[in-house]
């Protein structure tokens, strides 16, 4: 009896082992296992065993019948991690198939660059001020030292609707208002659209422009020259570097241009910054006495520093936009780029 | 401005090349924009003398010419059939380049060799104002005067460089030779050779010829100079070689050297023919009103007492600083002249120009504005040059009549206040060198610095303008490797601020932008019958105009964002473009009365614009965008009269206050401007949205016990809306609610007619315990009798 179990033992474990699936496994069980199985005509024919033996055989058995057990187990394990994977091969999907999606828009290159530039200035300590588009003379003009046919006027062409309501030409008129109500220590920013009559290739009637003003007791050029260091690299990069040049604007003195490396060639020269290595992108200058007195600002005790930009001309650069027509044309296929 | 660098150093000893001087000036604020070389396209050409001519033995319109450049001979074929031997003419050699792009190499003609070609004036860029003869039709004959062998930039004095210097308006000054000369001298250091202003007069005394009377403030100063027996002729060569680089037309020696010296000295001068001044009196008045002048571009204007004239005691002879009258002017008879040298003010000369439309050299250097001491130099220095090339007899004393000269100002400062604005450490002895080149004698007083401002530089109030001075003279430079003082940091410590309006905008730009929407941006300028395109008849109807706009589509200010909403999609729908998704963020401007009288009312508005999308999608989008704020709102049907009277919304707070309206365009609409019928619009008023209170939420607790799901498909008709059903089911749940939905609507003949059948998912809930199932019963019965009883609804 013992040889035979032992027998069984070692068939049934040969068997298992070289099943090749799930079926074979299931008849070996029913073969050895089941009701008319080997190991349970074995355990039938217990009663030819001597009484005493029977507690020893009966052990024997069950610990066959386990190892049988746990063998099938373990080949079930393989068996199903083999048709897992084949389940998995099988429901691969192509993953270069375009995503199925709520598609994205887009925000506007200018205003990404305006959100880039106030972010920027907020983090610096610049308060946000906005002032109207159509604006009184004096804002725009007078209160900046523009008195009416001044030479000076002929920087701008400004698009008038009454002889003394006219399209801001340059956000300065909300520094104006600022100064008007604000008591230094004064530090904003002023983003916004203006407008100027002049409509060509290179130029947009309607553009935007972000000015900043800094009025305090101590401030000089130095510091205006540190302060846009510092935030034109934070726009273009760590390695940016600016220049100033001198200009005029009357509501400076001194006023200067200020030249920003090219952030496409770092300085060295390419098409975009036509070989000068760099883009005039700011006019800056110190607050000329004359406008802060205007506005009621004690120009003994208090110097006030401003700078300027085109923001559309910005996001330009930022983002390679070569045709000024492309701002304002909404076409989605100019749009999506941006996405 | 444009000044020849030959004509500068008359002024300055310097010899720098000129691409260097240009980056100097350029560093100094004065921007040299271009430099040009008047002999680009004269290199390769030299003056020759044909020596001999035969006939060319294979063809019979050409000439064999045999040249003398000086250093040799060379063979010349030409067709030209005004030469003869003996002839002095401009001979180009293989290598030339010439003004009409013709380039020169060695060639045969029919057999023989030809080592170059005989020029005309045209090929080397030249006109009969400029030099005698070249604009004959054929070859043009140099004075046998002319050198053999000489290159012929050089002998025709084109050997000079131009530079074209942006000038700003602050320094009127520089708008001429003498005042860029100044400029040089202190960015190189060299010392100025003032204009030399003496000259030869008559014993006779011009004030016997001559009477002025200056009758206007418009004028300040008035100088007057008679010349008698004049040559009217061409210009001496020199005179013509500097006005010619500087694109000057020549006329004749008198109106050539009163532009010399505009151009040289910064004065506009005007030359009368004595003749014509009646009464031998001038006097400076303002213009009668509707008095009329006829000028020397041939237009007749009607002037009125904003406009200064120069008359005689009978008429107006000259348009004062703008241009003359044909009654007046130099002809070639012309035997005395009268020139004139004036101040008047700059404003006055800026209005007339303008208003009457006519701009010239002169009114342009006026309307800059021209200093008192310039006059004197300026008559001066065309005495001078009369006397220089003997070109008239200059009558004894130059009349002047005047207000009065400015006082001579003086500015104190010290290198301390100009260090403090610049930022810098400069010494005080290199800020009083660097006044004292430009012009500004300066002189250090126990560490003050006194500046004594010359009359051209109305410009220098203060010590920023004289920082000014310094540094752009000193170099910019200084900040990135010179000394700069400490910066106070105090400014920086502030505290920046985003503020209301930006957050809120940029929270509902991102919802759009996550809806699929790209921003757009347009104009603020909307043509006039955009308001009949839109069918607006509100207020909305009274745009502001601009006096001045680039065109009628481009000249009213906006009152709504639906005009270049519409023109954006119709674009994109034009070109093709698909499931076209906008918006935009800007301001509608509403003026109280027209024309304006006080600055209007700015509203910042987003709008939305979609084709290709579903009122249901269009909307959800809308509200998602209008759930960033604490807005409460319901929908009402809009009156908007651009949008579709049954497919649109207002969106409303309890009050009945409009935040925005959205839906179908009107189909009108649609057509007008050639958009697709499922065109969706909406704005926003984003003013509205700012002023409520910031969004709050009060957080209730989780349900403790299950939720129910229960779903109802009831008929009822066609008129009664889904809020309608939602508000009685949720009444009828009581206290039970949790959430009610909408998840299909059916319409099918078998319905009966008008009728629909609305399917919702309703979610019940108990507080205290679970719900059983004869209670979600009871309530459902509730439900369905509720509906029954208001609204007629039946279960599907």
């Amino acid at each position: 009896m013992e040889e035979k179990l032992n027998q069984i033992l070692t068939e049934s474990l040969k068997e298992i082992a070289n099943a090749n699936d799930k079926t074979s496994l299931t008849e070996i069980k029913v073969k050895v296992l089941g009701k008319q199985g080997e190991l349970t005509s074995i355990l039938r024919g217990m009663r030819d065993v001597a009484p005493e033996d029977r507690p020893k055989f009966g052990a024997l058995v069950n610990e066959a019948r386990e190892k049988i057990e746990s063998a099938i187990l373990e080949k079930e394990e393989v068996f199903n991690k083999i048709e897992l994977e084949k389940e998995l091969a099988k429901s691969a999907v192509d993953i270069t198939e375009p995503g199925i999606n709520h598609e994205k828009g887009a925000l506007h290159p200018t205003t990404r660059m305006f959100n880039k530039l106030i972010d920027i200035c907020v983090a610096m300590g610049f308060k946000v001020v906005e002032g109207p588009e159509i604006e009184t003379d004096y804002y725009n003009f007078e209160g900046l030292n523009i008195p009416k046919n001044h030479p000076s006027r002929d920087m701008q062409d400004t698009f008038f609707i009454t002889e003394n309501i006219l399209l801001r030409s340059q956000t300065s008129s909300v520094q104006v208002r600022a100064m008007e109500k604000l008591a230094p220590p004064i530090k904003i920013i002023s983003p916004g659209r203006v407008y100027r009559n002049d409509s060509d290739g290179t130029h947009s009637p309607v553009f935007h422009q972000l000015e900043g003003l800094v009025i305090d007791e101590n401030v000089s050029m130095a510091d205006l020259k540190a302060m846009l260091t510092s935030m034109m690299k934070k726009v273009f990069g760590e390695e940016t570097t600016i220049r100033f040049r001198p200009s005029f604007f009357p509501f400076t003195e001194p006023s200067v241009e200020v030249d920003v490396s090219c952030p496409t060639c770092h300085g060295k020269g390419c098409k975009v910054c036509k070989g000068t290595g760099f883009l005039e992108l700011l006019g800056a200058g110190v607050v000329n006495p004359k406008v802060l007195e205007m506005s009621g600002i004690d120009s003994k005790k208090y110097r006030g520093f401003a700078f300027g930009f085109g923001v559309d001309r910005f996001a330009m650069v930022y983002d390679g936009i070569t045709d000024l027509r492309n701002m304002f044309k909404n076409d989605v296929r100019f749009l999506k780029q941006m996405k | 401005m444009k000044v020849t660098y030959g004509w500068i150093k008359d002024f300055v000893d310097i010899d720098l090349p000129p691409e260097e001087l240009a980056q100097k000036l350029t560093n100094a604020g004065m921007e040299v924009e271009e430099i040009i070389y008047l002999n680009e396209h004269l290199h390769d050409v030299v003056v020759g003398k044909i020596t001999k001519i035969e006939k060319h033995p294979n063809a019979d319109k050409l000439q064999v010419c045999q040249v003398d450049i000086g250093d040799k001979n060379v063979q010349i074929i030409t067709a030209a059939t005004n030469i003869f031997e003996g002839a002095v003419v401009p001979v180009s050699l293989p290598g030339a380049d010439l003004a009409n792009g013709v380039k020169i190499e060695k060639s045969k003609l029919r057999g023989i060799d030809s080592e170059g070609m005989f020029c005309s004036g045209e090929e080397l860029g030249i006109d009969e104002n400029f030099f005698e003869g070249a604009s004959v039709y054929g070859i043009l004959i140099l004075p046998k005067t002319f050198k053999i062998g000489q290159k012929i930039d050089e002998a025709l004095g084109l050997d000079d460089v131009v530079f074209d210097v942006g000038i700003t308006p602050n320094r009127p000054d520089c708008m001429s030779v003498v005042g860029l000369a100044r400029e040089v001298c202190a960015v190189t250091g060299a010392k100025f050779k003032s204009p030399d202003l003496t000259y030869i007069e008559l014993g006779e005394k011009a004030s016997r010829q001559l009477q002025v009377e200056l009758k206007s403030s418009k004028c300040s100063r008035y100088m007057a100079s008679v010349i008698k027996n004049v040559k009217i002729t061409r210009s001496p060569m020199k005179i013509r070689q500097r006005l010619f680089g500087v694109g000057i037309k020549l006329i004749n020696t008198i109106v050539d050297l009163t532009n010399y010296v505009l151009v040289e000295m910064g004065q506009p001068l005007h030359a009368f023919d004595k003749k014509n001044i009646f009464g031998d009196k001038i006097v400076v008045r303002d213009a009668n009103k509707g008095e009329k002048i006829t000028v020397l571009n041939h237009n007749t204007y009607k002037l009125d007492s904003n406009d200064l004239v120069i008359a005689d005691e009978e008429k107006a002879m000259v348009i004062a600083g703008v241009i003359g009258g044909t009654n007046s002017c130099i002809e070639n008879d012309t035997k005395t002249v009268v020139i004139e040298s004036a101040v008047f003010d700059l404003k006055s000369v800026r209005l007339t120009s303008k208003k009457i439309g006519v701009r010239t050299d002169s009114s342009a250097r006026y309307s800059k504005g021209v200093y008192f001491g310039s006059a004197e130099q300026g008559i001066k220095r065309l005495l001078h040059l009369v006397t220089e090339y003997d070109l008239g007899d200059i009558y004894g004393g130059i009349i002047d009549k005047n207000n009065g000269a400015p006082k001579s100002r003086q500015i104190k400062s010290t290198a301390e206040e100009i260090n403090d604005i610049l930022g810098t450490n400069i010494k005080i002895s290199d800020m009083s060198k660097i006044l004292n080149d430009l012009g500004i004698k300066t002189e250090i007083e126990n560490g003050a610095l006194i500046c004594d401002i010359p009359d051209y530089r109305e410009d220098i109030e203060n010590s920023y303008d004289l920082a000014e001075e310094v540094i752009r003279i000193y170099g910019y430079d200084v900040y990135d490797n010179g000394s700069v003082k400490e910066a106070y940091s105090g400014w920086k410590l502030t505290e920046g601020d985003l503020g209301e309006k930006t957050i809120l905008e940029r929270k509902i730009k991102n919802v759009l932008k996550h809806a699929g929407f790209f921003e757009a941006m347009n104009y603020s300028f909307i043509p006039p019958d955009a308001i009949e395109k839109l069918m607006i008849t509100d207020n909305r109807k009274f745009m502001i105009k601009i006096a001045n706009p680039i065109g009628e589509e481009l000249s009213c200010m906006r009152t709504t964002l639906a005009h270049s909403m519409f023109s954006s999609l119709a674009y994109n729908f034009r070109v093709g473009n698909k499931s076209v998704k906008l918006f935009e963020s800007g301001k509608t401007f509403h003026p109280n009365s027209l024309p304006l009288t006080e600055l209007p009312l700015e509203k910042n508005k987003i709008s939305l614009g979609a084709f290709d999308m579903s009122f249901a999608e269009f909307k959800a989008c809308l509200e998602n965008a209008i759930s960033e704020t604490s807005l409460k709102f319901n929908l009402v049907r809009s009156k908007e009269c651009f949008l579709h009277p049954g497919i649109s919304a207002d969106v409303v707070d309890e009050k009945g206050e409009v935040y925005a309206s959205f839906g179908q365009i009107h189909p009108t609409v649609a057509k007008n401007y050639d958009l697709p019928k499922n065109t969706m619009f909406a704005e926003i008023d984003l003013d509205k949205l700012l002023a409520l209170p910031e969004k709050r939420f009060v957080v209730k607790p989780v349900p403790k016990f299950p939720i129910v799901d229960r779903d109802l498909a009831i008929i009822v008709k066609e008129e009664i809306t889904n809020e309608d059903l939602i508000k009685a089911i949720k009444s009828a749940c009581g206290k039970l609610f949790y959430e009610v939905k909408l998840f299909d609507v059916y319409r099918n003949a078998s319905l009966g007619q008008g009728m629909k059948s609305m399917a919702y998912n309703i979610r019940l809930s108990d507080e205290n315990k679970t719900m059983t199932d004869e209670e979600v019963t009871e309530v459902v019965g509730k439900i369905l009798k509720a509906l029954k009883f208001r609204y007629g609804a039946s279960l599907r």
